[in-house]
């Protein structure tokens, strides 16, 4: 455990050396980040400019679920994506091999191959809009009320990084997937929006399928202490359920495409 | 003018192309699903009571319409120019006696019907949802649309390929179109129908380049704008054009001097 | 056909060093320094002619042929290529010149090559039973066959080089630029594109000026060399002169019979190039040659002999080698 503690450590620094190579980049790319994340605030200040809430969320809940999901869409865009692409160059390349034949986990090599370190500012600002609309609602989260929202997004987390898995998994056969990451990209997009706009069978699709209800409308209902704790441990339980298949998928693309000798 | 005649033949080598491509082609269409997102945002808030002049079925026919002119006018230039600039691949471009960006153009025009055998769905959904009551019932607006649409794509494609131009100075150009596209997203009426802004900002949002790229073709196919402010609105979107295509060229020039003194 | 006079291109290129402070300080003051990527060249070059282009990397042969093709600028010196002046890029200008080069690709990846033929026929405005006559003669020139239907990604390197050699003379170019045209590809298409090149230009007369790392392709394609270091001609003439000037001196190879006793070579003023039990190869002057072989024929176990000039790269390595001992 501890060796794969200082495994990442030594993989995030790699890719923090990269990062510094072109710092005037890595900067420009930060701030984009930042105004994209900003501009994409507009529509809902337009619509609370028309409306008191949205199916019974007010402004400040609103913006609690842009804060989880602006935090989470720094970790796909820092670390998630970043590593998924470097793999599917690896396949590309023919380059996988030497990546599997080092003496630790493959998932784990895998996953952290790449991180991008300046796209990470999303995070920050997450947290940052997460705090405005704590003050906002004037509320301070009690101490179980942040644990259960940082577990569910922290559940969250492990719930893309096993999609992903399962769509790298997936480049060990198909080798043009890449694109399919921009499409998930785009429907992740769907969870900046509180669970009320989804009605009906899309709302059951992003509960239990596409689970994005449960990333950022669950831990914005957690933190004002709405949710109740079936539903976190629910939640939870899937995050484990979905980590679980990942792994499977992983190991049998591997040994496809082990076997198949590349 | 002569080189006008090659147009067919770089149509249907497009189009070839765009075949081959077909699989990525999707998933690259598939991603444009904004609009959809929008529309359940903002018919969700107007389940209760319309918000303005718009309620439930005029906000999903204006993002479905969206959706349609979105899809007709993508283009992808940019990417393409930024990548032949950096990898040296332009080269084989200047080497043709024909305009790039004539070839560009033909690639991404050529690319249309697919384009349009996914819009096709889309507007039949949107028929079938919300009957032709939506639509403008002035045969004049209807024979704005394509124009409109031809106005936005141009618009469209002239402002990638001044970016992609940047090119030729900058190695990080594409960050320079992440804010072009970021602003496109606000002030277009691709996220939120411009008309729902506060009044003030609206007058002003009304005379940006963005509007014309997706908004008034909405505008004018849904019959939300009145005859004289379809006049002026299209007067506008082409003076755009001709700006842009003209500021596209300017930047084109001075970034092949600038290739010609350095190499690539 | 194309004249080159006193041809200049002078690069300034940005100095800055590693790191953000040394960045933001060049934003305000920028240091540059010259690069004389070529320096004065002249030369001229008749209609039909073939001329090798050579020199060491980066003496300036890339640098000239994208001046000659009308993508650099010159930063002084006259050019004309058929007529024209190649910046200004006129469309008959493009029309009567094509560059290829081993590195970049003007094929569409995902398509037939025969897509990318089509297309050049229309955007070089080639009359259809022209270009059907044309496409047929480099079908059967470059025996391509089948190969211009298949798409372009599943082609090998070498069959690619031929697809992209057929794309580029479809409409009939009068001057021919080829930059490393074999580069990466083995013996066999080596030979085959060397051949096709020498055929197109005797065919149609086609002025063809080539750059290339392989010293075969230039003695079997051009009769005649230029040749250039640090951006500067130093030689322009036939190749059989420049090896003379350079390089007097003969290759003797012998294959032995027996054991070879022990020779005073120097006394032929020879040297032993290579050896192992069955041959024994020699450098002589040209002026001694028959004196040594007449003398080994006399006296040691000798099968077989072969004379031969020094290879290429040992002529120009020390021709720059000569120049740059000089101080030059």
């Amino acid at each position: 455990m501890l060796r794969y503690l200082r495994l990442f450590g030594i993989q995030l620094r790699t890719s923090a050396l990269l990062g510094m190579q072109y710092r005037l980049d890595f900067v420009l790319d930060a701030l984009m980040t930042l105004f994209w994340t900003a501009s994409s605030l507009v529509p809902l200040v337009v619509l609370f400019h028309q409306r008191s809430d949205i199916g019974g969320w007010s402004w400040p809940q609103a913006l609690l679920v842009v804060g989880f999901f602006t935090v989470l869409r720094g970790v796909i865009e820092g670390a998630i994506q970043p590593a998924l692409q470097n793999v599917v160059e690896l396949v590309r390349k023919g380059m996988l091999d030497f990546l599997l034949l080092k003496p630790a986990d493959s998932q784990f090599l895998v996953s952290t191959s790449r991180f991008e370190i300046w796209r990470g500012v999303d995070v920050l600002a997450g947290a940052l809009i997460l705090v405005w609309a704590l003050v906002e609602l004037e509320h301070v989260p009690t101490p179980l009320q942040a644990l259960s929202s940082l577990a569910l997004l922290c559940g969250a987390v492990v719930i893309l990084y096993s999609i992903w898995i399962a769509v790298v998994a997936l480049a060990l056969r198909v080798v043009k997937v890449d694109n399919l990451t921009y499409f998930f990209s785009s429907v992740f997009e769907a969870a900046r929006w509180p669970a009320p706009v989804y009605r009906g069978a899309l709302n059951f699709v992003f509960t239990f399928v596409i689970p994005l209800i449960v990333m950022t409308s669950y831990p914005a209902l957690a933190i004002v202490g709405e949710l109740e704790g079936r539903a976190i441990f629910f939640s939870l339980a899937g995050a484990l359920v979905f980590a679980l298949a990942a792994r499977l998928v992983w190991l049998r693309a591997l040994r496809s495409y082990t076997s198949a000798g590349g | 003018m002569r080189i006008l005649s090659a147009i067919p033949t770089m149509l249907r080598v497009g189009f070839s192309s765009a075949v081959a491509y077909r699989a990525e082609f999707l998933v690259w269409i598939l991603t444009t699903n904004t609009p959809l997102i929008m529309l359940l945002v903002w018919s969700s808030v107007a389940r209760e009571e319309p918000l303005g002049r718009m309620g439930q079925e005029e906000l999903g026919a204006y993002f479905l319409a969206a959706l349609i002119v979105r899809l007709l006018t993508g283009s992808w230039v940019v990417w393409d120019m930024v990548f032949e600039i950096r990898q040296g691949e332009i080269a084989m471009r200047l080497l043709r006696p024909v305009h790039p960006f004539l070839a560009y153009a033909a690639e991404n025009v050529a690319a249309l019907p697919l384009r349009a055998l996914v819009a096709l769905p889309v507007a039949v959904v949107a028929l079938a949802w919300l009957g032709a009551d939506q639509l403008s019932s002035d045969p004049l607006a209807w024979a704005f649309v394509p124009l409109s649409i031809a106005g936005a794509w141009l618009i469209t494609f002239f402002a990638m390929a001044a970016i992609g131009s940047l090119g030729f100075f900058w190695e990080s150009t594409l960050s320079v179109y992440d804010l072009w596209l970021g602003l496109f997203f606000v002030f277009s009426g691709y996220t939120v129908p411009l008309e729902l802004f506060p009044p003030e900002i609206g007058a002003a949002i009304e005379w940006l380049p963005f509007r014309f790229l997706l908004s008034f073709p909405v505008e004018v196919m849904l019959g939300l704008v009145d005859r004289s402010a379809m006049v002026t609105g299209f007067v506008a979107q082409w003076l755009y054009v001709v700006l842009f295509a003209l500021v596209a060229q300017a930047i084109w020039r001075a970034g092949l001097r600038r290739y010609a003194a350095y190499g690539g | 056909m194309l004249s080159v006079r006193n041809l200049v291109k002078h690069y300034r290129v940005h100095r800055r060093r590693p790191g953000l402070l040394p960045a933001l300080a060049s934003v305000f003051r920028r240091r540059y320094t010259v690069v004389r990527a070529v320096d004065g060249i002249s030369f001229e070059i008749g209609a039909g002619e073939r001329v090798g282009f050579l020199g060491p990397n980066g003496a300036g042969k890339t640098t000239t042929l994208k001046m000659l093709a009308g993508l650099l600028h010159p930063t002084s010196g006259e050019i004309s290529v058929a007529g024209h002046v190649p910046f200004r890029r006129e469309r008959d200008f493009l029309r009567s010149i094509m560059l290829v080069t081993g590195q970049k690709q003007q094929l569409l990846w995902d398509l037939p090559p025969a897509e990318t033929f089509e297309l050049n026929r229309a955007v070089y405005e080639i009359p259809r039973d022209e270009y059907r006559r044309t496409l047929a003669e480099l079908v059967d020139l470059l025996d391509l066959g089948d190969l211009i239907h298949k798409p372009t990604r599943q082609l090998s390197l070498g069959e690619r080089m031929k697809c992209e050699l057929a794309a580029a003379l479809l409409h009939r170019p009068r001057v021919l630029f080829l930059d490393e045209p074999t580069i990466g590809l083995d013996v066999t298409m080596q030979a085959a594109v060397r051949d096709f090149i020498r055929e197109y230009n005797e065919r149609h007369g086609a002025t063809v000026l080539l750059t290339s790392h392989y010293m075969d392709d230039v003695a079997a394609l051009a009769p005649r060399v230029i040749v250039i270091d640090r951006g500067r001609l130093i030689y322009d003439g036939s190749l059989e002169n420049l090896v003379r000037q350079i390089r007097p001196d003969k290759r003797v190879t012998f294959r032995l019979e027996g054991p070879l006793p022990p020779v005073e070579w120097a006394r032929f003023g020879a040297s032993v190039v290579a050896q192992d039990e069955a041959r024994i190869q020699l450098q002589v002057h040209g002026g001694r040659l028959r004196e040594l072989v007449s003398w080994a024929l006399g006296q040691l176990p000798v099968a077989d002999l072969v004379v031969e000039d020094p290879p290429l790269e040992e002529v120009l390595s020390e021709l720059f080698a000569r120049r740059h001992e000089e101080g030059e």
